[in-house]
């Protein structure tokens, strides 16, 4: 994917390990409570195969990240706050770690879990 | 509040604090201590946050959570309890600001469902509802981090569980759970390593110790509107700004000492305003930053009073005076940058003088390389003012035809976004800093930028370290001599002939400004008498004169 350039070679970074810290720092995030497939033929994949990443899309146009993420919020908390939340932490860990320019972060709420019915 | 609402207030506060249970008014006016007692302390809580991002301000983000569960309430005379608490819950869960923000929405919800419908809360009650709490707020996340809030929850509600068991007054409890809390959130550096390393508790566990210490407070009858010693984590201290002296505050004493028990802030605080004034009290690990203004007489006073509290380590006294006139004469000649966040284009400059560097930096420069001496900064030094700055779109100026290449260089080996502007002169720098715009498109500016150098003449005077002949210039060593957008296009015995001719080749007479820096190596008389020269000359032109301090140019010229 991006290569860096580094006086003794090159730096490749994937797109997987880009969406394992992103997953990570989103199960982080205070009100996400899963990440979901974006679509059946993921989530399907999903039963077969133990995704590490699942329900994070990683793209990049030659100059910076986009991620979109696909979450299941905890029900009762304010979405738009976690979803901003989300969105900070996830940016800020990956251009911590990787330091590559993060241009974009979406968040999909792809449903809501009730663990505690008011 | 006035001064009587205030005392009504501190008086109800008192009556509630017997009471062994709560009702609606009862809590609502709790959460309303709660609320002001944070809001009074929020500057302290943010100044903890550790990230950048994501909880920025976690004080503030606090406070609009509870601001907004108590607008909900404000009006309701309520008396049932449980519907009290599902009303806060329901403003503060619509309110909710940021990480600490939600997971302190989601304590109110919990403490709400574990109180449904109850009339009144009475010690095992609460004791009940504070674990529902505990138990709503951390089904909230997947992985919860220990050493944050929902620790400090976590171990509040435990403190409940005892505490009920041997009291049943309500200020008796409170008085536990607010020992709790502050126990807890001493104790987050230990679980939380980046807590431990930045010398900070965290804070969104202050925050929610301040909102049980609010209520305390109130139940004591103690004031929520004026903040504690105003004690702040060691590295928050500010302590280089120093406003007006009062008179009467001759020296500046700071003494960092090790109490041999806890403190008592507030009569530590109050022993100390009969000694001065500007007092700071700064808390670090096991120990404590004392820093106080006092009068000449006054001047040991500080220090015989900190020494019966404990062990001090050490001890400064500075003339407060005398460190004014260095404060002013430094504030004369800082250097300051502008700021830029994450997305924003910044300005690298390269400088020849701490004149120039300041003028770049008052133009939105974001970062300063000193040229030096000989004006080769390395492009690592390049290099790390580029990784320094939050941003990854990076403008570089490089102000000389001999930095261009190490500039190119280091856009090669970081991975940030650079764009190099082809600038060789001070002059054309300047002018390209003039197009610069921090939320713009980068490369929509240095386009821009690489325009406006083109339409700068520069103009440099020197003098001459040997005889040489060149472009049909003689020059002799000793001789001051002119460059013309780095031509060398006259030489002359003083640098005010030098200067005069040097406007003359470049076609001055067409132009509206000139702009001059004068260098390290020139006296301000001389300086004075030649622009004044330059001026007459010039009678309708617009002329500048700046401080460049740079090496070796006794003037750098700019004309536009």
């Amino acid at each position: 994917m991006k290569e860096g350039n580094n006086p003794l070679g090159n730096i490749y970074v994937s797109y997987r390990a880009i969406s394992t810290v992103a997953y990570q720092s989103a199960l982080q995030s205070y009100g996400v409570v899963g990440l979901a497939a974006k679509n059946l033929a993921e989530g399907l994949a999903q039963v077969l195969v133990k995704d590490p990443a699942l329900g994070v899309d990683v793209r990049y146009d030659d100059r910076a990240i986009q991620i979109d993420l696909f979450i299941i919020v905890e029900y009762g908390t304010r979405i738009k706050s976690v979803a901003a939340s989300v969105s900070d932490n996830v940016r800020y860990q990956v251009e911590k770690v990787f330091g590559l320019p993060v241009s974009q972060v979406n968040v999909h709420i792809r449903g809501l879990r009730i663990s505690n019915p008011d | 509040m006035s001064i009587d609402q205030q005392i009504s207030a501190m008086e109800d506060g008192r009556n509630l604090a017997h009471a062994d249970k709560l009702d609606g008014q009862g809590l609502k006016q709790l959460v309303e201590a709660g609320m002001t007692w944070l809001r009074t302390n929020q500057q302290i809580v943010n100044a903890l946050n550790v990230f950048p991002v994501p909880d920025g301000d976690t004080g503030t983000n606090m406070l609009l959570t509870m601001q907004a569960a108590y607008a909900e309430i404000a009006r309701s005379g309520e008396r049932n309890a449980g519907k009290m608490a599902h009303a806060v819950a329901q403003g503060a869960l619509m309110g909710a600001r940021g990480n600490s923000g939600v997971i302190l929405s989601q304590l109110w919800r919990g403490l709400a469902r574990g109180l449904d419908n109850l009339e009144t809360i009475n010690g095992p009650a609460l004791a009940q509802a504070l674990g529902e709490a505990r138990n709503t707020a951390y089904k909230g996340v997947v992985r919860p981090v220990e050493g944050t809030i929902l620790t400090v929850a976590k171990d509040v509600a435990a403190a409940a569980e005892t505490a009920v068991a041997e009291k049943t007054e309500l200020v008796d409890i409170l008085e536990i759970l607010v020992e709790a809390a502050d126990r807890s959130v001493n104790h987050t550096p230990e679980l939380l390593p980046i807590l431990k390393q930045a010398g900070v508790v965290d804070s969104g566990g202050k925050g929610l110790f301040f909102i049980f210490e609010g209520m305390l407070r109130y139940l004591k009858g103690q004031s929520l509107e004026t903040p504690l010693a105003s004690v702040q984590p060691l590295s928050s201290m500010k302590m280089d700004e120093i406003e007006d002296i009062e008179p009467g505050q001759d020296y500046e004493v700071v003494i960092d000492f090790r109490p041999a028990s806890p403190l008592d802030l507030e009569h530590f605080y109050n022993d100390l305003t009969e000694m001065g004034t500007s007092i700071q009290l700064g808390e670090g690990e096991g120990m404590y930053r004392l820093h106080i203004h006092v009068p000449t007489e006054k001047r040991y006073s500080p220090i015989d009073y900190t020494m019966q509290l404990g062990t001090i380590t050490k001890v400064s006294i500075e003339n407060l005076m005398a460190q004014m006139e260095d404060i002013e004469k430094a504030k004369v000649s800082k250097l300051s940058l502008a700021p830029v966040e994450p997305g924003q284009v910044a300005v690298v400059a390269v400088s020849p003088g701490p004149g120039i560097s300041r003028i770049f930096g008052s133009l939105g420069a974001s970062a300063i390389v000193e040229g030096g001496q000989t004006m080769n900064p390395s492009t690592e030094e390049i290099l790390r003012a580029i990784e320094n700055l939050p941003t990854d779109k990076i403008i570089i100026l490089p102000n000389n035809k001999n930095i261009i290449l190490a500039a190119q260089q280091t856009a090669r080996v970081t991975v940030k976004k650079v764009v190099v502007i082809p600038c060789t002169s001070v002059p054309q720098g300047l002018s390209a800093m003039l197009r610069h715009d921090q939320d713009g498109n980068i490369d929509q500016i240095a386009e821009e930028m690489e325009e406006a150098i083109r339409e700068v003449e520069t103009g440099e005077i020197t003098v001459a370290t040997r005889s040489v002949e060149l472009n049909g210039v003689n020059v002799q060593e000793g001789q001051a001599i002119a460059l013309h957008n780095g031509k060398l296009v006259a030489s002359a015995q003083t640098v005010d002939e030098a200067c005069l001719t040097l406007l003359e080749k470049a076609d001055t007479e067409d132009r509206e400004r000139i702009t001059l820096f004068y260098g390290a190596n020139i006296s301000r008389q001389d300086v004075n008498r030649i622009v004044d020269g330059i001026r007459s000359r010039y009678p309708s032109h617009e002329i500048e004169l700046h401080e460049g301090g740079q090496p070796h140019y006794q003037f750098i010229i700019s004309i536009e």
